[in-house]
């Protein structure tokens, strides 16, 4: 098993901005064999851990995206009807083989589709199998997802019992679309990843864009940090988007976050038609973030119907 | 139940503190179980095999390894949190609590005393069990100064009536006490609030948000209006596969696989839900709870559709499905009926929707009343509820008034013999009964 220092290492050397409960987790979940939920909003990084973590674990990333409807045939193994209905005409043509010998052939290897589920539990070297939303799917998969974690082993009718090889590292995310049940819960290891703060989202600019100019990444980092707490944005941006905004501003050869600056670059970090409205939020009070000499609206007597004949709107 | 800071536990350095750890993991569980925190025995024998083969160097490794183990969400962290902070405490915050100890017990004999000396009138201790005299030493000094000054007053009194003078200071006593009871079982409610200011939120009393807190309240029920969207449409997905053969499907699925007919298709089984016919109280106290109630309920695309909404306080008014869009829109259009603020009367709004044509209670509604109960002519609103009971078979009563304190509200027990009484006072309390409306 890994140590907590190789862990460590390897977190650094894939530029990933962690604490010390992310490392906890992982390494209760990896000495345990429990699979870790990680829960939090959208764009927070839930699935960014997942991916990290098999590189640091050098392991294979083997990936279920979890949907309303995901049945085991999608998740776990599936036979190739098409090849075994062409098999069967081309064993009628020949009629050499024996009735038993075609069912046999058919359902073996070479007809299973392995799903997501299913390559990881045979998986030759262990992998780490990331359950992608799992909030999403239905609660009858739910519940046969805990069967298969708490036995590590699935049984196709036609082959046998399938053990795994290897335990692979489960990790479940969910953005809380609904509750998950309890005993699934009780099965993990729990992470709750809330948005960064400024501190730590500098620390991420920083260590994925290592040339970015120092103020203009603590600007980033203030900036985003001001719009996730404004409850009149409905699309909270996520940290990605942070990196889009600040990659963008940097092509753009923009150091200071003003006026025109954000007029440029808001569709990176705000993806919503309400939302970049509130954009001016940002800037400094006295710029009310219109070409208009209405003042600003920090100044006192600010003339709002004014910048209304402008074309634009004040927010509460 | 569980004292944890009688359990306290003394960690000087980490050399010895493992052991420590390692002796009082099962009591912790205990705790956290008694806090609501399902810890099995898995889980517990899992923390014991950690903590013995990992070699941790600080309390907060340990804190960071046992909360993933043992919290499985995020309000369960906090409790967690706390929790442990309490149990596992440092040399320095274990001689700190037992000197605060110590002086809490030398002020509470001190009080004691004086308690004992105030509950007694013309030389015989009062008729008080021991909770509500518990309760006086915890009543404000000036209180139990008025107390006092009260059974002077009636004391040169007492020689011509004893037994009615001594039962009017009891009847005063206990008036009082009991209040400050009230009183002690709110400020633990608050007591229990969250360093997470959303989960604080969701356990808040709703007649407790300002102004300030309407946008936050609001956005806070968007979100967890669509996390019960979620969960209905999963349900409701779940029952997909019993209804009839879906021919037409089956037979195009069967096409993939040259016309073999492998997977068989069914229809979905539509539950028939039945249409909502919501009754809001929109007196003086209880729009802002009507405000938030309705908006929820609309939050939930899954039973917005076909429900009538109806507001009252002493007349009745229907009111357009476009001005519960939001909180703002409702507020302007209770207003605009001139309905806000006036008093309650349950009875005359019941009679006025029972009379109307064409009816609007049948088999296939469901009534939800959202009100404190707090009317006039309880019995007439009793035989009307009756009335309204024959006709749509069921009454849900969303309550805001706190369970707790139900005991002290006479019409309460009178409704809820009628109707099935649901407390709402908190965010968290009218989620779970919508949802319960929505299953």
């Amino acid at each position: 098993m890994i140590s907590e220092n190789e862990l460590r290492a390897g977190l650094d050397r894939a530029a990933y901005v962690y604490d010390d409960i992310l490392i906890s987790t992982v390494l209760v979940a990896l000495k345990l064999g429990r699979p870790i939920l990680i829960e939090g909003a959208a764009g927070v990084g839930k699935t960014e851990v997942a991916k990290v973590l098999a590189e640091v674990l050098e392991r294979p990333l083997i990936r279920l995206q979890c949907y309303e409807g995901l049945d085991e045939s999608k998740a776990l193994y599936e036979w190739n009807y098409q090849k075994q209905l062409l098999a069967i005409q081309v064993s009628m043509n020949r009629k050499e083989d024996t009735d038993d010998d075609l069912t046999r052939s058919l359902f073996s290897d070479e007809y299973l589709l392995e799903r997501p589920l299913l390559a990881s539990i045979r998986s030759e070297e262990p992998a780490v199998l990331l359950i992608d939303e799992i909030d999403k799917a239905d609660e009858e998969f739910e519940a046969f997802l805990l069967e298969l974690l708490s036995e590590m082993q699935i049984t196709i009718p036609e082959i046998g019992t399938v053990k795994s090889k290897t335990t692979p590292l489960v990790i479940l995310t969910s953005n809380r679309a609904r509750p998950l049940s309890e005993a699934l819960r009780r099965r993990c290891a729990y992470l709750y990843l809330a948005y960064p703060s400024v501190e730590k989202e500098l620390a991420i600019l920083t260590r994925k864009m290592p040339n970015i100019d120092a103020q203009l990444a603590l600007s980033v980092a203030e900036a985003v940090h001001t719009l996730r707490a404004n409850d009149a944005i409905l699309k909270k941006p996520s940290i990605a988007e942070t990196l889009d905004w600040a990659a963008a501003l940097e092509a753009l050869g923009i150091t200071e976050l003003d006026r025109d600056a954000l007029e440029q670059t808001k569709g990176f970090v705000l993806k919503n038609n309400e939302d970049l409205d509130e954009i001016h939020t940002l800037l400094p009070e006295g710029d009310c973030g219109e070409d208009c000499d209405c003042g600003g609206h920090g100044e006192a007597g600010h003339d709002q119907s004014h910048c209304a004949h402008h074309g634009h709107h004040h927010h509460a | 139940m569980i004292n944890p800071t009688a359990h306290t536990t003394d960690i000087t350095t980490m050399h010895d503190n493992v052991s420590i750890y390692l002796e009082r993991i099962s009591d912790f569980a205990r705790l956290l179980r008694t806090r609501g925190l399902a810890v099995g025995l898995s889980e517990t024998a899992d923390a014991a095999l950690l903590l013995s083969e990992t070699d941790f160097t600080d309390r907060e490794r340990v804190k960071n390894t046992l909360r993933a183990l043992f919290a499985k969400s995020q309000a369960e962290q906090e409790i967690f949190d706390r929790s442990f902070d309490l149990y596992f405490v440092t040399a320095e915050q274990k001689k700190a609590i037992e000197e605060a100890e110590r002086a809490a017990r030398e002020e509470y004999e001190k009080q004691k005393a004086a308690a004992k000396k105030d509950l007694t009138y013309n030389g015989q201790p009062m008729d008080l069990d021991e909770s509500m005299r518990e309760t006086y030493m915890r009543m404000p000094e000036e209180v139990r100064e008025r107390l006092r000054q009260i059974k002077d007053r009636f004391k040169d009194d007492i020689e011509r009536s004893p037994e009615l003078y001594a039962s009017f200071i009891k009847s005063v006593f206990m008036k009082s006490i009991m209040e400050q009871q009230l009183a002690m079982e709110d400020a633990a409610a608050q007591a229990e609030a969250f360093d997470d200011p959303e989960l604080e939120m969701l356990f808040r009393d709703i007649s407790d948000f300002h102004e300030s807190d309407i946008p936050k309240a609001t956005a806070l029920i968007g979100r967890l209006g669509k996390m019960l969207n979620g969960e209905i449409q999963a349900k409701n997905a779940g029952s997909g596969h019993k209804g009839k053969l879906d021919f037409k499907r089956t037979i195009r699925k069967g096409l993939e696989t040259g016309g073999s007919l492998y997977r068989l298709a069914y229809k979905r089984r539509h539950k028939r839900r039945k249409k909502l016919v919501l009754l809001c109280d929109v007196s003086g106290s209880m729009i802002q709870f009507s405000a938030f109630a309705l908006e929820f309920i609309q939050s939930l695309s899954t039973i917005s559709e076909a429900s009538r909404t109806f507001i009252f306080s002493e007349e009745l008014a229907e009111i357009d499905r476009a001005a519960l869009v939001n909180t703002e829109t409702f507020r302007k259009q209770v207003k605009a009926t001139g309905l806000f603020g006036r008093g309650t009367n349950l009875a005359s709004a019941l009679s006025q929707l029972l009379a109307l044509k064409p009816p609007v209670l049948n088999g296939s509604t469901m009534l939800i009343i959202l009100s404190d109960t707090k009317t006039v002519n309880v019995k007439e609103t009793e035989q009307l509820l009756a009335g309204a009971k024959r006709l749509s078979g069921n009454i849900i009563w969303l309550n805001p008034i706190p369970e707790r304190k139900w005991d002290y509200v006479r019409s309460i027990g009178r409704i809820s013999g009628i109707c099935q009484m649901i407390p709402c006072s908190t965010l968290s309390d009218l989620s779970r009964a919508v949802l319960r409306i929505a299953m």
